[in-house]
């Protein structure tokens, strides 16, 4: 896995208005979205948005609803125009692409999974597998054995000729992430692909997706609105509010180095134990050490260790990584870091500052 | 003396009006009687007449009468009419020919292959041998009282006018659906198709062809039914559901592939339903062009009210009601197909 940056996008701004170019000017000069929208009657959408989106991994961008998470994934694929700002795929700049070049990076450099599915409802579940070698020009015959491999993939033997209609949510999107699937592309867009579905599917599907991700390496932007989903799929997290990046970075390092009140309000109900990894609270040492109570391996959750240790809180562990010492483990140190920093434990008050 | 005299005397309009005089121009009915009783009415301020242009044609001469307004759209209407025919003439020819093609084609199929083959039509279209049951027993029952030839003619008239108003309706439609402003354009003019009462489509046309071209039927049947398919289909597109639209445009399919692949058939319901409504009205309006010549059962129910002939009237009327209830079960069963293979 190479650390190459697959999307990046420099300094965009989308506002929503009669005359967007204007407006910006004003919002460049400072002006706020509640501002904006009193005095011009214009909505800011999305404010000097900065991402690189590294090749490979997960990029999953959190923010609550109105946050411009929803439009900022849609200028990936240009669904949406921005009204400033630089969109590069592979260090193209797809803005300047012409309607034939768009619908190439569409048909197979990108493809997209939708909050509500989207499948065709008068196409079998085969035939909207399909669809991207469709909208080439491939018959059926063609793509039937591709579409049904995908199929069986993500768990949908059998199910060719029925119509999404006659299957369950999950099956549903089950089929929307075979049809993204299909198309071969490197980035698959993930539009708040989980949240219409109950807990139980949603966690069925983000393990699939994890599967998935561990076999294919695409480029995965994945959007949501669940901070537990965020921190369980992400490799880079970017969390946006009001249009504006808040923060972004590893999410263990988010979680342990919140950058305002808003993300420590955010992060204050998490299970931390379940999401920070061992790797995040060590120190760094390759001395080896005295008494160890044990070895634990650097991508392990505290959760893990706390179960290990039996709650013994006098254990350290050597901490290892294939195979060789990479630091050290107090089980002081674990324990320290389940508490939020930064010296706001209640999160009403962040809540009121934020 | 007329009520308004005073409104010209005062503006000092009198000299432009010409001498108050009751001579040239033709002469009202009110007038007439004013002559004969040989008094001048005195209008009270009760009774004061609304200022309307024969009224105001009493005080001034120079103001044109109501009668003057109605012979002058007809001569107007005359005047265009010669060079309005030189182009709407040679377009409108091929359905003539349509109509006629098709009365012929349909009179000249014996019974007994025409009433099967429309029975086995109707289970291509809905699969079911209820429906099928149906047709046959209303055509069977519409040939035992000897009306098969009118019902033969009325059904190939619907056949040639529902075919046009799909063959133009539904691009209109999908072209209003695309673009705001053809839909602002459109709209007034199919309220007007849809509100004007049916006769006063005949009225223009009788001027511009004449009355033994079928063509002449052929148009206002077409213009009064092809309504309800524009909108639905209008409709039908535009209530695509746009995420589905949104997945189209995000795997790339070009406007051609969304139209063809998606948007249509998603609409296709709708359409279709667009499609009933229209035979419905055609139905109605083959009725009304009887008076213009159209063949067919209209004839039959024309002739009960000119003769009096209650029997007639009442039993062709009875045979519109089988075609309808044909031509509704029909569709409505090929409309139920799509719904029952696409519903959400």
């Amino acid at each position: 896995m190479t650390n190459d940056i697959k999307i990046s996008i420099r300094n965009l701004y989308k506002i929503f208005g009669d005359d967007p170019q204007n407006a910006l000017e004003h919002v460049r000069q400072g002006m706020g979205k509640t501002e904006l929208l009193a005095q011009h009657n214009h909505v800011l959408g999305l404010n000097d948005i900065n991402v690189d989106m590294p090749a490979g991994k997960t990029t999953v961008i959190m923010g609550l609803s109105g946050s411009g998470k929803s439009t900022l994934i849609r200028h990936l694929n240009r669904l949406i125009d921005p009204t400033a700002g630089e969109v590069l795929v592979d260090g193209d700049d797809i803005l300047s692409y012409n309607a034939k070049q768009l619908r190439d990076l569409r048909q197979h450099r990108m493809s997209m999974v939708f909050q509500k599915f989207a499948l065709f409802p008068h196409r079998t579940v085969l035939e909207n597998t399909g669809l991207a070698p469709s909208v080439e020009g491939k018959g059926k015959s063609k793509y039937a054995d591709e579409a049904r491999k995908w199929l069986a993939r993500v768990g949908l033997e059998g199910q060719d000729d029925q119509y999404p209609h006659q299957l369950s949510g999950g099956m549903q999107q089950r089929v929307g992430i075979a049809r993204a699937l299909t198309s071969n592309s490197d980035i698959m867009l993930m539009d708040e692909a989980f949240s219409a579905l109950d807990p139980l599917i949603r966690t069925d599907m983000q393990n699939l997706l994890i599967e998935l991700q561990a076999e294919l390496q695409k480029t995965v932007v994945f959007i949501t609105h669940d901070l537990d989903e965020a921190l369980k799929l992400a490799d880079h997290l970017v969390i946006l509010k009001d249009g504006f990046i808040v923060q972004q970075g590893e999410p263990q390092h988010i979680l342990l180095n919140p950058a305002d009140p808003y993300i420590e309000d955010f992060v204050a109900d998490i299970n931390r134990a379940r999401v920070l990894r061992v790797r995040s609270v060590m120190r760094k040492t390759t001395d080896a050490a005295g008494d160890v109570s044990g070895e634990v391996d650097h991508d392990d959750t505290l959760e893990s260790v706390i179960e290990a240790s039996g709650g013994d809180t006098t254990n350290r562990y050597r901490v290892m990584k294939n195979g060789e010492q990479v630091g050290m483990l107090e089980m002081l140190d674990l324990v320290r870091a389940l508490v939020p920093q930064g010296g706001s434990g209640d999160p009403e008050s962040a809540r009121r500052t934020g | 003396m007329a009520t308004y005299d005073f409104i010209f005397d005062n503006l000092g309009l009198r000299d432009w009006c010409g001498d108050g005089g009751a001579d040239g121009g033709p002469m009202s009915m009110a007038d007439l009687m004013n002559q004969t009783s040989g008094e001048e009415a005195t209008v009270s301020a009760w009774d004061t007449p609304f200022p309307s242009l024969d009224n105001l044609h009493d005080a001034c001469e120079a103001i044109p009468q109501s009668r003057d307004l109605t012979s002058g759209l007809e001569r107007g209407f005359l005047d265009i009419k010669d060079s309005l025919k030189v182009v709407v003439d040679p377009l409108t020819q091929p359905l003539s020919w349509a109509l006629n093609e098709m009365l012929w084609l349909m009179q000249s199929i014996p019974w007994w292959i025409m009433i099967p083959l429309l029975m086995l039509i109707s289970y291509a279209v809905g699969r079911s041998l209820k429906l099928v049951a149906l047709v046959a027993i209303c055509f069977g029952f519409l040939a035992f009282v000897d009306y098969y030839d009118y019902t033969m003619q009325t059904l190939a008239i619907i056949f040639v006018c529902a075919f046009i108003c799909v063959l133009f309706g539904v691009p209109i439609g999908i072209a209003m659906s695309r673009s705001d402003r053809t839909q602002r354009v459109m709209i007034p003019i199919l309220d007007m198709l849809q509100t004007l009462p049916p006769f006063v489509y005949l009225i223009p046309l009788i001027f511009l062809f004449s009355v033994t071209e079928p063509k002449l039927y052929g148009i206002a049947i077409i213009l009064y039914a092809i309504v309800p398919v524009i909108r639905l289909t209008d409709l039908g597109i535009r209530l695509v559901d746009q995420d589905v639209i949104e997945a189209a445009d995000a795997f790339g399919m070009t406007d051609r592939q969304k139209l063809f692949g998606v948007q249509i058939p998603l609409a296709l319901p709708n359409i279709m339903a667009g499609v009933n409504q229209t035979i419905m009205m055609s139905l109605a309006m083959v009725v009304i062009a009887s008076l213009v010549s159209a063949p067919g059962l209209g004839v039959l129910v024309l002739r009960g009210i000119r003769s009096l002939e209650l029997g007639v009237g009442l039993l062709s009327g009875l045979g519109i009601v089988l075609l309808a209830i044909i031509l509704d079960r029909v569709t409505k069963a090929a409309l139920a197909r799509i719904n029952a293979s696409q519903s959400k």
